[in-house]
């Protein structure tokens, strides 16, 4: 904790989070197309190489992308020290990024070794270089705050899964059967889903449900222990997973993962309680995205538990594929979307504030306009409507698959298509209030 | 005990919910109740900032030796907050909800971000480098809020 290099400067510009944000929804739409391009038979099995190609879409695409440039962003807020040189290493890991999901993808989609290996590569390098900087600043602050120690755990759950999935995908290019990969590939997805994604909503969680609508912190006890105790839990599932025989220790294991649904399910409750205690009760975008998002999880640990009682359910091969997509489009989709209607139009604000301070004389010339003009309330509503009911859709496809599958692309598609419009509409916004107020500024003072 | 950290911290969410409240009267267009319940949560934050700015920062630069950084931040911060709240005052005048409502949410996240730095940096560092005078800088925080009630 430096407190020296707490300054102005450690907000970094614009562009170095925004290059992700509006990237994201666009590997959204991807996915959409490629759902509608698939058809009813695309849910039939896990191992199809376009569940593979849509879920790494969705994964890295838009999830790690709004979490790269979310990171970027706030990290040296939380942690009090700026990133180095933000713009070029927002460049270079933002290239890497969207070329590494590009090609991984294509790559899966067309069977191209070639294609994957290079993702591998550029994936490697962007998850090496965003590790490093997260790693470095997160072993520097002496903060233990339990934002921070979940953002450690969720650091160390993304090197295994990286490493996991870049032997899963050097093993894909030397034409292994995907099925046969599928003990790595269920350790690979646990910790990318449950422990990179899902720590790290925990550890943003306890920042901001109580900061965004005015609640009680969450209660000590479930800050102190939450996250180390799931960390704990997949480490001794993944443990009992490799090394043993599954027959022998079935128990075990569905008893490990229950106890993890029932942990992320303590925190669902907790977060919906807690929800309802706020102080502040205008409706508000980012809270019905929440209540979504905890819904879905706790959906999916009821979908978890009843694969538990009924085997009928869970030998069937789709059922892991309907937890993963509960878990994904019901759980992590919405809880970042949320997000990203309070960051976008914040810093878009902060950004006009500073930029005022900046150039112009104290009287205020130009009027910025406030978060709300940023992104309409009326726009983020409507997206919000699609969004939720292109899940409820996927749900039903995803129990019954149908030809309901075109209707829940079409939707999907039409949902990352309003969250791109709310999005770069901002940024326009931006630039033209902000040309204006370079225009006062020369105007003030002609010279300079 | 009684640190700067649980002192000032109280007040932020001594000032959230008289922020919840002036929002929630506007909200319900009861423009008297609002009328109030803004000066009330104005007044507590304008309290809030002038101890900061009179009392606790400049311990902070004298130990530091120098004004920028963290304090001068917190500082500048004040300042746009302030602005948000003549704005916003102007929006009661003209009973103009919409315009009202959008600056509570820009000043809500303002003020969150700029309570958390404080509570997680600034607090604790001011506990660790104040220690020894701890107790009579606390009872200057106290008196500066009562002199003025
Ligand atoms: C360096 C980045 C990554 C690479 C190279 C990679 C590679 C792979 C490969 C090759 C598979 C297929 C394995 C098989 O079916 O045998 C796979 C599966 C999977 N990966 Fe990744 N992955 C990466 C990052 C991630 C991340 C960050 C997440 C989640 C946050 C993730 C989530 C998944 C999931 C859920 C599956 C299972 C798909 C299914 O069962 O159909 N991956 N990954």
């Amino acid at each position: 904790m430096n407190i020296t290099q707490l300054t102005l400067e450690q907000t970094p510009p614009l562009s170095v989070p925004f290059r992700f944000f509006l990237t994201a929804p666009l590997f959204g739409i991807l996915a959409a197309l490629l759902l509608l391009g698939s058809g009813p038979t695309i849910f039939s099995s896990r191992w199809s190489l376009e569940v593979i190609t849509l879920t790494h879409l969705l994964t890295l695409g838009f999830i790690s992308m709004v979490i790269f440039g979310a990171f970027l962003q706030f990290l040296p807020v939380l942690v009090g020290s700026p990133v180095p040189y933000p713009r070029l290493v927002s460049t270079l890991l933002h290239l890497l990024l969207t070329i590494g999901s590009l090609s991984l993808t294509s790559g899966f989609m067309m069977t191209q070794v070639v294609l994957i290996e290079m993702a591998l590569v550029l994936l490697g390098l962007s998850f090496i270089g965003f590790m490093s900087i997260i790693g470095y600043s997160l072993i520097r602050t002496k903060s233990n705050a339990a934002t921070v120690t979940a953002m450690r755990l969720a650091w160390l759950a993304l090197a295994i899964t990286v490493v996991l999935g870049l032997i899963l995908g050097t093993g894909f290019g030397y034409g292994y059967n995907l099925s046969s990969l599928a003990k790595l590939t269920n350790l690979h997805l646990g910790w990318g889903l449950l422990g990179w994604v899902g720590l790290l909503i925990i550890g943003v969680a306890y920042q901001v449900v109580p900061m965004f609508q005015i609640t009680p912190p969450y209660p000590a006890m479930v800050k102190r222990w939450l996250t180390p105790l799931i960390f704990l839990t997949l480490l001794t599932w993944s443990g009992f997973y490799w090394l043993f025989n599954l027959n022998n220790f079935s128990w075990i294991l569905f008893g490990l993962m229950d106890l993890i649904g029932i942990e992320f399910s303590l925190f669902a409750l907790v977060t919906l309680q807690l929800q309802s205690w706020r102080l502040r009760k205008l409706p508000d975008v980012t809270l019905d995205y929440w209540r979504i998002g905890m819904i879905g999880l706790l959906l999916s640990f009821i979908l978890g538990l009843a694969g538990l009682i009924w085997s009928d359910l869970s030998d069937t091969p789709i059922y892991q594929l309907q937890l993963g997509i509960l878990f994904i489009a019901g759980f992590i989709l919405p809880v970042i979307q949320g997000m990203l209607y309070k960051i976008v139009p914040f810093l878009i604000w902060l950004h006009w504030q500073n930029q005022q301070l900046n150039i112009l004389t104290p009287v205020r010339l130009v009027k910025i306009p406030h978060m709300k003009q940023i992104i309409p309330d009326r726009w983020a509503r409507y997206q919000l409507w699609v969004y939720f009911i292109s899940l409820i859709l996927l749900i039903i496809v995803a129990l019954y698959p149908s030809k309901l599958i075109y209707g829940v692309s079409m939707s999907f598609m039409l949902a990352f298509a309003l969250l791109t419009y709310n999005l770069y509409r901002s940024l326009w916004l931006y630039w033209s209030v902000s040309q204006q107020l370079i225009a006062k500024s020369m105007m003030e003072n002609p010279i300079s | 005990m009684e640190t700067i950290t649980t002192l000032l911290s109280q007040q932020h969410h001594d000032c959230d919910k008289l922020f919840a409240q002036a929002e929630e009267s506007v909200a319900t267009t009861q423009w008297e109740c609002a009328s109030v319940d803004f000066d009330r949560f104005r007044a507590a934050m304008e309290q809030h900032f002038i101890r900061e700015e009179q009392i606790l920062f400049p311990q902070v630069e004298n130990h530091m030796g120098h004004t920028e950084g963290p304090t001068a931040v917190m500082r500048m911060e004040h300042q746009q907050m302030r602005q948000i709240f003549t704005e916003m005052a102007a929006c009661i005048a003209h009973l103009d909800q919409e315009q009202y409502l959008g600056l509570a949410e820009t000043l809500l996240i303002l003020m969150q971000q700029h309570n958390a730095k404080e509570e997680q940096i600034l607090y604790p560092m001011s506990d660790n480098l104040l220690n020894h005078q701890l107790p009579s800088l606390l009872e200057q925080l106290h008196q500066l809020g009562n002199n003025k009630a």
